[in-house]
């Protein structure tokens, strides 16, 4: 119970902090700022992750049902349905796989991580060893 | 009947039908959790159930908008609890979060870019264009965003929805047909393309696959929200 209640009240703070951001700074919505300002002060170890961590899984669990409402405006654009319906279908379709495709080229191309970071250290010590052995 | 009992009494009407959206979202959250199916998404279902729902009882949206208020207003705070993924997801990127930002920028940039044009040419609506170019981000955030930007929020929320079941029933197997088979490049790929519904299929194949996913989906987030508030206006004013 202890930990639900510090839970809220460090979402609070942020929010609060955040409402404060897009007061002052515009551009990025309050609960976004909020966030960021969350993630800062778990890590620089202001607020405990350790106590935060079950009911913010919680919070996460079941915010979908904060969504419904806003989906439910559906409701008064079945006539932009019946007339643009295939041309929405096709745009988030298409640009769905242009995202895929760019990200997926680009991050097999040119991201290195610590595994394959590993695989090109580990190659340059054998190639290492074998020119060492010639 | 339901109309006037929400004019008579506004309190007990707004908890009764906030205690349905509720009931229902649970109904349908517990359907997947038992069966397991993609396109049994608890939001899917639960607007299913609830537009018939409300034509049946002659609700209008403005009514049932006005009476979940309650779970508007927590999405605020819902949003700030995705900080800790945030968080969690900083000590996995350190080493390599410069070459994942550009990549994601490009991608983002590319794709709100294409969507915004195509919806403009094809549909001809400002708001509708935002709705679209926003679609690829987890919904909360995809939502927020939209309605700063003055697009229509309702359609985001469909928008995003469709794009996550592309991206996690198709996904997979297109990166597979493309040559793209590591679980780094297909986790990002898809986190970034169809965010929640999206790794929740992922992290079936690996779990090396649903965490470049979810790291995608936060920090795909993130930069959409700092790069959309300035690169939409733009576009906007390309087509005035």
């Amino acid at each position: 119970m202890n930990n639900v209640l510090y839970t809220i009240f460090v979402i609070s703070i942020s929010l609060l902090l955040g409402k404060l951001a897009n007061y002052l700074l515009a551009a990025l919505p309050a609960s976004l700022y909020g966030m960021i300002i969350y993630a800062l002060f778990l890590q620089l170890n202001w607020f405990s992750a350790q106590k935060v961590t079950k009911t913010n899984q919680w919070f996460i669990k079941h915010m979908g049902v904060c969504l419904v409402p806003a989906g439910m405006g559906i409701i008064n654009h079945f006539d932009l349905i019946q007339q643009h319906g295939l041309a929405l279908v096709i745009i988030i379709f298409s640009s769905t796989f242009i995202l895929l495709t760019i990200i997926g080229y680009l991050s097999e191309r040119f991201l290195i991580t610590p595994d394959n970071h590993k695989t090109i250290t580990n190659n340059i010590a054998q190639n290492n060893t074998k020119t060492g052995s010639k | 009947m339901l109309t006037t009992f929400i004019a008579n009494s506004p309190i007990l009407a707004s908890i009764f039908i906030t205690l349905i959206t509720i009931a229902t979202y649970q109904l349908a959250a517990r359907c997947q959790q038992k069966w397991q199916y993609i396109w049994l998404n608890p939001m899917l279902i639960s607007i299913s159930i609830l537009v018939p729902f409300l034509l049946l009882t002659e609700i209008n949206y403005q009514q049932y908008s006005d009476n979940t208020q309650i779970l508007n207003l927590l999405l605020e705070p819902a949003i700030v609890a995705l900080g800790l993924p945030l968080y969690q997801q900083f000590k996995q990127i350190r080493f390599y979060w410069r070459e994942m930002t550009a990549i994601l920028v490009l991608g983002i940039t590319v794709v709100i870019v294409v969507s915004f044009i195509l919806a403009m040419w094809m549909i001809k609506a400002p708001e509708i264009a935002v709705a679209l170019s926003l679609k690829s981000v987890t919904t909360p955030i995809g939502i927020t965003l939209t309605e700063q930007l003055f697009g229509d929020s309702s359609i985001t929320a469909f928008a995003i929805l469709i794009a996550g079941l592309f991206g996690a029933l198709l996904g997979p197997q297109w990166l597979s047909f493309i040559g793209i088979n590591s679980a780094k490049a297909q986790g990002l790929a898809i986190g970034s393309a169809s965010h929640v519904i999206g790794t929740a299929v992922l992290v079936r194949k690996s779990a090396e696959h649903g965490a470049y996913s979810s790291v995608a989906l936060i920090l795909s987030a993130v930069l959409t929200a700092l790069i959309s508030p300035w690169l939409i206006p733009l576009l906007q004013q390309l087509f005035n």
